[in-house]
């Protein structure tokens, strides 16, 4: 039948018109050029009253649903440009959740490290980095550790196959960021305010260590350094990221690189010094600092009559870990990549 | 290393009112911190991690003379009991030949015969003691060289006398592959360089300062023994213990370094216990062999750089109480180095660790930096880092971190190989991101259908005669997504860092629908650029539309959209938008700077488009 083809054609063609349309302007031009008083919908009906009564029922339920296919077709189309979608039960739609863009996540070591970043920035220190895989020499020799020296039993180190140098020994993955120190210094720019933050490797895995990590160091050097300087950074550290209560204290360590060496603890957060099943008489061990050791200036070409300085090198993950609220009981999650763990962060 | 140390013992060198609590306290805050405190049999036993720097004080009397010079400055009474050291009766009736090879080996030898020896059992306080810090008792010779090792700090030793062939001793450095059997039973192959000592028998009786040999042990039978008191070269124990893997406490201590002036009292006292003990009485002259002489070190007191370390006001009057309750004597202006501190201290910024940390450094007020902040050259890295971490989690992708040892099949030719891996999983270091990020898809494969991961590190690839190149990587790889939705994330990473013209990448099917990206970022950031430059806005409005072309076999998308931008210059934008098929879709905008563009305009430059896109077989769709 002639007019079946029609009706067929003028759906077709509407389709084509609605793919091309780009705005809610042209949309609104197809609607009146369809559905207007003179639409071309409008017009089908009029014509109904041309064709023999017994085909006008047939005809008119033709054009009936023609006219509710185009209204589907128009109104899916505008809810694409417009972004409303087509529902019949409006009070179901409004009360439905919000639909959330795919959203991915930071890792924790990132957010952490983000997070130091931005408590040093204001002080003046600046972020650095230096080889992760370094010479023994920056590693050990240049922090007054020599070569036969028992301290340097504490870092676990990799070492790596390779022919030594004559000048700087063996390459190791640089089992802390204490190695950048010296590299620092021997930049010839002073004063130093050095933020060194990098991945480090010890040949360690447990509960609380992994082969990979990530330390934080910080570096001060200038005239008229003391250790209530350090204090005071570590006090404006512990409280900008553990919080305005908390407080840190130095006690007696050794670190062939600093003199006087440090360990510095933090007081507990549950019970703030006084001691608790979670802590150790009420402080917690952070990590360690000290004055910059004069033979360590000396290697970076610092006069230590003039100058001195101080140093502390943490672990990030593991002070991250310190901060209420993480929960995370072994550091092995963080390099597990566990997306149900890494979704969490 | 921790030692534990019983609060009984100690209080045989001091007298005080402070409770074992007060003790811990004391010294954690002042001098070593105090791990544990383990109650045993009634006693408070300290687990003491002392730092490697202070030998000394591995052991009760080192830890007894910190107390002294600490538990005042917390509030507590603590007097000395000097304790009289007897010599003992020499008689020149045993003796030993001793020749020492190279005189670097063995800085101090000294021993004593002791004859009618009865092996016996100790009496219970030396067994107990002994218990408390660990150490079995094994019978009164041998338990006296313990318990003197734990009391003093010097390790010691005692051979039967007899067993020493020709009572002779040769100490000499051994050579590579020799054997001995030391007390333990285990039969030890020797590298080069051990100190060790042979009879005149030609047989190694001594692994010295790590193990005796169980040729010439003290046993039931014993009459004389002669007991055994050195100071031997810390970097050769050392070394020889850790090559041997055997690690004992003799050892640990050696090469810590040992107090020279306190090794003949340490011999006169352990002498006169084991005799006291087993009925002996001493049968030689004393042999004392010094091969290393040391004079007295004195370092000056700079007290106004003692306070600039504080950065607090310490009174002369403090600063020479504090070292003088520490054992330094005044000398005027410098002090002199207390012989069992010898190693340790050499310069003023010691003297001032000492001082400080007695003065407490809890006591030390906290002041934020003054003085000028640096000028430095800022490393705009860790910012376009930040931008893509950033651009990248809103994209729905997951950072991962990895280790950065990985397995031999992971890494390419040029990879550093590890000397010492943990396991052989962790033998390389990497030389790409990917296979470990692909594990990480592999290890998660119920998590969705759909997974997208990054992440930024370094890579390793080995460079001759120098450090290897470790340059900064992008790695990118998902599960679920198609070839171009990836790429498309890549290249709008690139617009969000300024990159103006994109460096080339490949996008990797790893199979399974695994797609991997690498880039380089050091170089991505040398393209990068914070720079945004204007384009002076038209009044006039620009044409848009779709394009859908019938794109024949052979011919790329590059060659199609140099054509169509070639022909015409007002079209202001082309962009790929779909494919279906053969059937290539472009967004594209005219736009004419100097007049409003109408449709009569575009048809023109649509013909134009087709009939150029004709020559290579592509039709409008």
């Amino acid at each position: 039948m002639n007019d079946s083809l029609n009706l067929e054609n003028i759906k077709k063609e509407l389709e084509e018109k609605l793919r091309k349309v780009s705005s809610e302007q042209d949309l609104l031009n197809i609607q009146i050029e369809y559905f207007g008083k003179k639409g071309i919908l409008r017009q089908l009906f009029s014509k109904v009253l041309e064709v023999p009564v017994e085909q006008r029922k047939d005809l008119g339920e033709k054009i009936n649903n023609l006219k509710k296919e185009a209204e589907r077709v128009t109104s899916e189309r505008r809810a694409k440009i417009t972004g409303v979608e087509a529902v019949e039960n409006t009070g179901l739609y409004d009360s439905l959740p919000g639909r959330k863009p795919e959203i991915g996540h930071i890792h924790i070591i990132s957010q952490a490290i983000n997070e130091i970043v931005d408590i040093f920035k204001p002080l003046g220190f600046t972020r650095v980095r230096y080889p992760e895989v370094e010479w023994e020499y920056y590693a050990f020799e240049a922090l007054n550790m020599p070569l036969t020296h028992p301290a340097r039993d504490e870092w676990e180190t990799f070492f790596i196959d390779a022919a030594p140098d004559k000048k700087y020994g063996r390459m190791v993955v640089t089992p802390h960021t204490s190695s950048g120190q010296v590299r620092e210094m021997l930049k010839g720019n002073l004063p130093i305010r050095m933020l060194n933050i990098s991945r480090c490797g010890r040949r360690q895995i447990d509960i609380s260590h992994v082969p990979s990590f990530y330390q934080f160091e910080g570096l001060v050097v200038d005239k008229e350094i003391s250790t209530t300087h350090l204090k005071g950074v570590l006090d404006y550290f512990a409280s900008n990221f553990f919080g305005e209560d908390r407080k840190t204290r130095l006690r007696p360590y050794h670190f062939r690189f600093t003199e006087p060496s440090f360990e510095v603890d933090i007081d507990c957060g549950i019970c703030h010094g006084k001691g608790c099943k979670l802590c150790k008489e009420g402080w917690l061990e952070l990590g360690g600092a000290g004055m910059v050791h004069p033979n360590v200036l000396k290697a970076g070409g610092i006069d230590s009559k003039e100058y001195t300085g101080f140093a502390f090198g943490w672990g990030v993950e593991r002070t991250y870990m310190m901060k209420s609220g993480t929960k995370i009981d072994d550091i092995r999650y963080l390099f597990g990549n566990d997306l149900r763990f890494l979704e969490q962060f | 290393m921790n030692v534990l140390i019983p609060y009984s013992w100690i209080k045989d060198y001091i007298k005080t009112n402070a409770k074992a609590e007060n003790v811990a306290k004391a010294l954690s805050l002042h001098a070593f911190s105090v791990e544990k405190i383990n109650k045993i049999k009634g006693d408070d036993v300290f687990e003491v991690e002392v730092t490697p720097n202070r030998g000394d004080a591995l052991s009760v009397l080192g830890v007894a003379r910190e107390l002294k010079a600490v538990l005042p400055k917390s509030g507590f009474k603590c007097e000395w009991m000097q304790k009289d050291i007897k010599i003992p009766q020499f008689e020149d009736k045993d003796k030993l030949d001793v020749i020492i090879k190279d005189k670097s080996l063995v800085p101090r030898f000294c021993a004593v015969v002791l004859e009618n020896v009865k092996v016996g059992k100790s009496p219970k306080v030396i067994e107990e003691r002994l218990e408390k810090v660990g150490i079995r008792a094994l019978g009164n010779v041998i338990d006296v060289t313990n318990y003197m090792m734990i009391d003093k700090g010097q390790p010691m030793h005692a051979f039967d006398y007899d067993k020493i062939l020709g009572h002779k001793m040769i100490v000499r450095e051994s050579k590579h592959d020799e054997v001995i059997t030391t007390l333990d039973g285990v039969e030890r192959k020797l590298p080069s360089g051990v100190i060790v000592i042979e009879d005149g028998e030609g047989r190694l009786i001594d692994l010295c300062g790590i193990m005796g040999a169980k040729n010439s042990e003290v046993d039931e039978n014993t009459n004389k023994v002669l007991l055994f008191v050195q100071v031997y070269d810390p970097v050769r124990i050392r070394r020889a213990s850790m090559s041997l893997g055997h690690r004992t406490d003799a050892a640990l201590r050696f090469e810590k370094g040992i107090d020279y002036e306190g090794v003949l009292s340490s011999l006169f006292e352990a002498s006169e216990m084991i005799c006291g003990l087993s009925g002996s009485n001493v049968s030689s002259n004393l042999i004392d062999i010094v091969n290393e002489e040391r004079k007295l070190k004195s370092v000056a007191v700079d007290y106004e750089k003692i306070n600039r370390i504080a950065g607090v006001e310490i009174s002369k009057e403090v600063v020479n109480q504090t070292l003088s309750d520490l054992g330094f004597e005044s000398n005027g202006e410098s002090v002199v180095v207390p012989s069992w501190r010898y190693d340790d201290v050499s310069i003023t910024e010691d003297l001032a660790e000492e001082v400080i940390r007695l003065y407490g450094y809890y006591n030390l007020p906290g002041k934020l930096l003054t003085g000028e902040v640096p000028l430095v050259h800022k490393d705009l890295s860790f910012h376009w880092e930040d931008i893509a971490r950033l651009f990248l989690k809103h994209h729905g992708f997951f950072e991962c971190y990895s280790y950065s040892a990985t397995s031999k099949k992971n890494v390419s030719k040029d990879a550093l190989k590890i000397a010492n891996p943990l396991n052989e999983d962790l033998l390389f270091l990497k030389t790409s991101l990917l296979p470990q990020l692909l594990e990480v898809i592999d290890g998660n494969k119920g998590y969705s259908d759909k997974i997208k991961l990054f992440e930024l590190a370094s890579v390793y690839h080995s460079k001759e005669g120098d450090l290897p190149n470790q340059p900064l990587m992008l790695g990118l790889v998902t599960k679920g997504i198609n070839k171009v939705d990836l790429k498309g994330i890549v290249e709008a990473l690139f617009d969000e860092m300024g990159v103006s013209s994109y460096p080339s990448f490949n996008v990797i099917n790893h199979g399974g629908g695994r797609l991997g990206v690498e880039i380089n970022f050091e170089e991505l950031i040398k393209l990068s650029s914070k720079v945004k430059t204007y384009t002076p806005l038209t009044s006039f409005n620009s044409i848009k539309e779709d394009l859908t072309f019938e794109v024949p076999e052979g011919i790329t998308y590059q060659q199609v959209e140099r054509i169509i931008l070639c022909s015409s210059e007002r079209i202001s934008k082309l962009e790929f938008k779909d494919i279906y098929k053969n059937a290539l879709t472009f967004s594209i905008e005219y736009l004419d700077k100097e007049k409003q563009i109408s449709s009569e305009d575009t048809q023109e430059i649509r013909k134009n488009i087709f009939k150029n896109l004709e020559n290579i077989g592509v039709r409008l769709r």
